[in-house]
């Protein structure tokens, strides 16, 4: 018979607590009664547009380290100069009144200037920051990773300053869907849907091309692919690539979506998409847009949903406590993450 | 042990070298130390306040008070030239923390003026107290700060800006009285000066009839308001009330007009959402919003006041960018008229300040100041508070002025 030690006891203790949290705060909130459908519908909505967002920016620390096993620290900060990015081009067509009047291109110029400034960023970075520690044992990637993100927020800020900057808000924009009563803003949908189209992209990229296996080889043994012919410095490249290019996806539709642009927005989206990553199995990219769902989820339907019926008050300053709370309850019963079973199952 | 006990004692020491103890230097004998000016070397004025990020416009415009405060006296003092160490404490507890500990670590500066934030000032104040430096706030606002019950590590800090006990107090009057609000919902982020500001407002309402249907709270770095603002708009506030800073008050500002059943919910904010800086940040949505604030129009200052407009837009090729100038120009005058009544010279024209009696010289001084009367009361409050409410007529931020964009609505 299995014992018990202490340290079993607290964390069985932790998960009950968690579980019964969110139970009778669940019931209690439901019972209520003080939110009507439309405004759960709309909890869910900000929730898989944040999520969505995150799920992008997830690809880029999960993709890093499937490959080259580094935690880009600096990637919320790669999304940050794909959102400056997109500023400079967004300004200037929205006042000439090209962007009103055509969405479609003007939304494309922007997400091109984005991803070529946040792709060509990531690259340069990792050519001139992380290469030349490819084969350093321990900490000092890491920390190199660390000051290249201090390195772009403080150069931004030197750039263009350190006051916030307001995105265009296009009356297209601003306009909703009306559903079965439901109430859809249009740039929830934009956002949603083209994350989902270009995660789907990204997706069949590392499945179905010649260098996506070349990439998922170096992930499972970058010696042995090496070995068998594969060019390791062409691979990591197009990893930051893909990597950067998702950021400046994202750092364009949070910008759309909060709008606002300054030099520090990079560090929290980063590091709540890095908890997203792990969430879903880091190394693992449907993992990982699983997680920046699930974290979204969380973080919007959360504090209401499970404080709202115990009595908590003010539960939005807690919503980074629950969602990490249950991120580390589901490290604690998978510490794999969600999906990173199905890579280990993989490799062994 | 040996070497544990040299250890302790070496702490010790080191302890006791970090707190102002009793001296006498020169011609002076102080209590707390006496700080020795050699002759033509500067007074060193310490000064921190935001410098970066999204609240930058609040403390730069304290900061350009304090330099024409300095140029008004001919940039000398006794003959000694003046010098403004400034620090950047990011409006932050970490920040104040860590400007208070490099001015207090200077053994030159004799006196600091700032912060901003009551975040910074709340960690602050007391390091330099510690040495024995007198801390004058030009724009930290936050009760506590000179309240009667106040530690006495605060024994240094005073304030040529008002309390918010005073703020609070106007803006629950306005919402109540003028704007006939009966629900409020209160946001604060944490921050003393936001949480404390929040409540004031909150008891004062509430003993004006109203009723405050919940406090809620967020954190300054977040950015998205719409699951906050969906709860808040199940209760159908007439009024909401966040006195936060720029980020995220323009977030709310922006995102309350998308959140259905919020549509004509009145906004409302404090006295740091007073720049340019927060029109960029919140669009068009800016339009309407209203803010408390003292009353800085021309006929509410004191006399002196449009010259120093005037002095500001020669130096620095703009209007004022924010709404504390004339309290950190009144918070470095009562420095400098502190310091001339205390400072004495020996025969070789070294100057020597003692820190208690510098202390009590800025406490005990009394002026006219450009902001209004200003004299201190045993707690550090030296200013005088009128009330007022503003609210934004454009999106624009090149239309910011005070009076004009945001205009005065009350009284």
């Amino acid at each position: 018979m299995a014992r018990f030690n202490a340290v079993d006891v607290v964390l069985w203790a932790m998960r009950i607590a968690v579980v019964a949290v969110v139970v009778i705060g669940t019931a209690g909130t439901l019972i209520k009664g003080r939110y009507n459908a439309a405004q759960w519908f709309d909890f869910v909505m900000f929730g898989l547009t944040i999520g969505s967002i995150y799920a992008q920016i997830a690809l880029g620390y999960t993709m890093v380290y499937g490959v080259l096993r580094l935690i880009n620290f600096a990637h919320g900060d790669i999304v940050m100069t794909g959102a400056f990015a997109g500023y400079f081009i967004a300004t200037p067509l929205d006042r000439s009144g090209f962007l009103e009047s055509h969405p479609v291109l003007g939304m494309t110029a922007i997400l091109v200037v984005a991803i070529t400034v946040s792709t060509s960023i990531a690259v340069l970075t990792e050519r001139i920051a992380y290469r030349p520690f490819r084969r350093v044992v321990g900490l000092a990637p890491l920390i190199c990773a660390i000051g290249v993100s201090f390195f772009l927020e403080q150069t931004f800020r030197g750039m263009f300053g350190s006051a916030v900057k307001s995105y265009p808000e296009p009356q297209w924009e601003r306009a909703a869907f009306h559903v079965l009563g439901f109430n859809v803003p249009r740039v929830d949908v934009l956002v949603i849907g083209l994350a989902l189209v270009f995660m789907g992209v990204l997706y069949l990229i590392v499945q179905r091309t010649r260098m996506g296996t070349a990439m998922r080889a170096v992930a499972e043994d970058g010696e042995a692919a090496a070995l068998m012919g594969i060019d390791v410095n062409k691979v990591v490249v197009f990893t930051f690539i893909l990597g950067g290019a998702m950021a400046g996806i994202a750092g364009v539709f949070y910008a759309f979506v909060y709008k606002q642009v300054y030099f520090l927005m990079g560090f929290t989206p980063g590091i709540k998409a890095f908890g997203a990553a792990v969430l879903g199995g880091i190394g693992n990219i449907p993992g990982a847009m699983l997680g920046g769902f699930f974290l979204g989820m969380v973080e919007s339907v959360g504090p209401t949903l499970f404080l709202d019926g115990i009595g908590i008050p003010a539960p939005y300053q807690l919503r980074d406590l629950i969602a990490f709370t249950l991120l580390i309850m589901v490290l604690i019963f998978r510490p794999q993450g969600l999906l990173g079973e199905r890579m280990a199952r993989r490799r062994a | 042990m040996n070497a544990i006990l040299k250890l302790f004692a070496a702490a010790v020491l080191l302890a006791m070298a970090h707190t102002a103890t009793a001296a006498t230097v020169g011609p002076v004998t102080d209590d707390l130390g006496v700080i020795r000016i050699a002759k033509g070397a500067p007074i060193q004025i310490g000064g921190y306040w935001v410098l970066s990020g999204a609240d930058t416009a609040l403390g730069l415009d304290e900061k350009r008070g304090v330099e024409i405060a300095f140029k008004d006296v001919g940039g000398k003092v006794l003959g000694h030239p003046l010098k403004l160490n400034a620090e950047d404490d990011g409006c932050n507890a970490e920040g104040g923390q860590t400007a208070a500990t490099k001015l207090a670590a200077n053994p030159q500066t004799v006196v600091v003026l700032g912060p901003a934030c009551s975040s910074a000032a709340t960690p602050g104040a007391p390091i330099l107290w510690q040495q024995g430096i007198v801390n004058i706030c030009t724009a930290c606002t936050a009760p506590a700060l000179t309240a009667s019950t106040r530690k006495p590590e605060y024994a240094g800090f005073a304030r040529t800006v008002f309390s918010d006990s005073e703020q609070g107090k106007a803006d629950a009057t306005y919402v109540h009285n003028v704007a006939k609000a009966q629900s409020v919902v209160t946001v604060h982020d944490g921050s003393p000066y936001a949480q404390q500001l929040q409540q004031v407002f909150a008891d004062n309402f509430k003993q004006l009839g109203g009723k405050i249907l919940s406090q809620e709270a967020i954190a300054p770095t977040d950015v998205d308001m719409h699951p906050l603002l969906t709860r808040i708009a199940s209760e159908k506030p007439d009024l909401i009330y966040f006195p936060v800073f720029t980020a995220a008050a323009a977030q709310i500002v922006r995102q309350a007009k998308d959140t259905p059943g919020l549509e004509k919910t009145t906004l409302m904010g404090g006295g740091s959402l007073l720049s340019a800086d927060f029109i960029e940040a919140a669009g068009p949505s800016v339009v309407g919003f209203r803010i408390g604030y003292p009353d800085v129009s021309p006929e509410a200052m004191g006399k002196n006041y449009p010259k120093f407009v005037d002095e500001y837009k020669k130096a620095y090729n703009e209007a004022p960018i924010s709404g504390y100038h004339a309290n950190a120009y009144d918070g470095a005058m009562l420095a400098i008229k502190a310091i001339e009544k205390v400072a004495k010279e020996d025969k070789d024209g070294n100057l020597f300040i003692g820190k208690k009696a510098l202390r009590d010289a800025v406490f005990a001084t009394k002026f006219d100041g450009i902001s209004g009367p200003i004299a201190c009361d045993a707690y550090g409050e030296c200013s005088q508070f009128k009330a007022s409410v503003l609210e934004f007529t454009s999106s624009d931020p090149k239309t910011f002025g005070i009076g004009k964009n945001p205009k005065k609505i009350w009284p």
